[in-house]
């Protein structure tokens, strides 16, 4: 893969990703 | 007399079920082909930057606008946007949209949602890649919605059957309630869904290069044609447009579902971390599940060109022509057609249930129905209202309800609930009733996106798509004389509903004053 390519589906991924990470991580762990 | 309103029955269940809601088809095909289409990996710009100030801040505000209804008794956008306006008739008027535009779209994407249904049939059952080429599979599509007779289809009638059976599945799971019903439906088809898109997503970047004798056509290079940005199309508008749009779709967001599901809360359950959990699992279910299937799996049979042949030739194309057809190239192709199909099922099912629960909620809140009996009238009107939907598909019917409950109604209403948030209630009250219960605390430049960034951005939406869709599709350019009538009587039905729903919101607040006067002299 091109290196833009790689950024690009990096960041995309990445943000979503760490948002469903987060938002489930802080759910869970309240209980 | 309607009984005490029901509540979810866990955190988990209620996020879910949202998403559920928002997680529907278009995850899987409207959205690989818009990115395809307008820019690839430069299109997740304008999209995340909606997501960041419509999106999340959309969704926060129905979460809450539907809690605060539901401790006042009620469910629907109608009594939400009156009882926050001192009763203000212009406000319950505006809210019966709500109501009305996920009505308009339960009409004709149960249809749509019975042919995945129907599709899995006859995958499973070996029959559908079987058909060789694109003319056979498109001549396959056209006689089973019955657009033709040929010799896979005397008639509509295989169609009307699994519509029947996919119509019946709804209404079985809205008369089961809130937590016996859609909520059990989400706890169990949610996961499933997942589990299903994991499987077609790993098929998909296993691909390889299917055809050794053309190298290029790989799987590195599909993800190289996705994700490439084109930083040009930034400085076309329709691109950030199409990105705004995409998010509305996609988050179920301007509809009036997420208001009827968040009222069935308790006064203290949180809202911004359970919207910001949907939300996400929403994002992920489009973003790197739905962008990881139909796409790439395009690229590597059909090339470059080929793929934006497909982006461009509509959702229907996609999904039951050419996902068919490529499946057909792959060892167990039937299995794998039959789980796309019906990975598109469930993720329909999920969703349809959630636009009939806003008239729900109206006709138990306010109209003082069972939900039995609002269940049976509700189910009666809206077979009836799927028919024209399902006989007149060739004439521009259902493109004419997609257009008002699926575009014009949901900016209409997002801009209308925006303001009545950020201005009517205000954003410090606003901000304290979000908080309310709240497991995290919301960032406070979000204060500012509330009042001013997310009403200027759909402003600014309403009026570009305006110059751009909305007077042309009012004149009907460039449809054929013949197909008028039919464009007509989908107006009819639309406004028509909509009047129906404005008088019976109105009776309901006379009669719902006298009974509070009546039981106050008493």
């Amino acid at each position: 893969m091109n290196t833009e390519a790689i950024i690009f589906m990096a960041l995309s991924w990445g943000s979503i990703v760490t948002l469903l990470i987060f938002s489930y991580y802080r759910m869970f762990r309240k209980k | 007399m309607a009984g005490q309103r029901e509540h979810w029955g866990s955190k988990l269940g209620v996020i879910l079920a949202v998403a559920g809601s928002a997680v529907g088809l278009g995850n899987f095909l409207r959205y690989p082909a818009k990115m395809a289409l307008n820019g690839g990996g430069a299109f997740m710009i304008p999209y995340l930057i909606a997501f960041l100030l419509l999106g999340i801040p959309l969704m926060w505000m129905e979460w809450t606008l539907g809690r605060m209804g539901g401790q006042r008794g009620f469910g629907t956008a109608t009594s939400i946007f009156a009882s926050v306006t001192r009763n203000s008739m212009v406000a319950r008027i505006l809210g019966a949209i709500g109501i009305m535009g996920p009505f308009i779209i339960l009409v004709y994407y149960t249809f749509i949602e019975s042919w995945t249904l129907a599709y899995a049939y006859f995958a499973f059952t070996g029959k559908l890649t079987t058909m060789g080429d694109q003319e056979g599979m498109k001549a396959f599509l056209s006689g089973y919605q019955g657009l033709v007779a040929n010799e896979h289809f005397s008639g509509i009638w295989t169609a009307y059957i699994f519509f029947t059976i996919t119509f019946l599945l709804n209404f079985y799971f809205i008369y089961r309630g809130i937590q016996g019903g859609i909520e059990k439906l989400s706890r169990i088809g949610m996961p499933i869904l997942l589990i299903l898109a994991v499987l077609l997503v790993i098929r998909t970047l296993s691909l390889g290069t299917p055809d050794p004798a053309q190298p290029e056509l790989s799987i590195t290079n599909a993800l190289n044609f996705i994700y490439t940005p084109d930083l040009a199309s930034l400085g076309n508008a329709k691109v950030w447009l199409e990105a705004a749009g995409q998010i509305f779709f996609t988050l179920s967001i301007g509809m009036g579902v997420i208001i009827a599901y968040a009222s069935y809360l308790k006064k203290d359950d949180d809202v911004v971390l359970s919207g910001l959990s949907a939300a996400s699992t929403n994002e992920f279910c489009e973003v790197v599940l739905g962008g990881s299937v139909v796409i790439p799996a395009a690229f590597v049979f059909l090339g470059a060109a080929g793929t934006m042949e497909v982006a461009k030739s509509g959702l229907f194309n996609i999904g039951f022509v050419t996902m068919p057809l490529i499946f057909g190239k792959i060892p167990l192709g039937a299995l794998f057609a039959g789980v796309w199909f019906l990975l598109l099922f469930i993720a329909g099912i999920t969703s349809s249930v959630s636009m009939v629960q806003p008239a729900m909620s109206f006709m138990q809140d306010e109209l003082k129905v069972s939900r039995k009996k609002a269940t049976g009238i509700l189910g009666l009107i809206a077979f009836l209202a799927c028919q024209p939907a399902i006989f007149f598909l060739g004439h521009g019917f259902v493109d004419e309800l997609d257009f008002w409950g699926g575009t014009v109604f949901l900016v209409l209403f997002a801009t209308v609930e925006t303001i009545i948030f950020g201005w009517v209630i205000g954003i410090e009250k606003a901000w304290e009733e979000m908080h309310q219960g709240a497991d995290i605390r919301i960032p406070s430049a979000y204060k500012f996106i509330i009042k001013y960034v997310t009403p200027l951005y759909l402003f600014a939406i309403l009026g570009a798509w305006s110059y751009q869709q909305f007077i042309p599709t009012i004149l009907m350019e460039g449809v054929a004389e013949a197909d008028k009538p039919y464009i007509w009587g989908a107006r009819l039905l639309v406004f028509g509903g909509l009047a129906a729903i404005i008088a019976l919101t109105m009776y309901a607040a006379r009669w719902m004053k006298n009974d509070r006067s009546a039981g106050g002299a008493a």
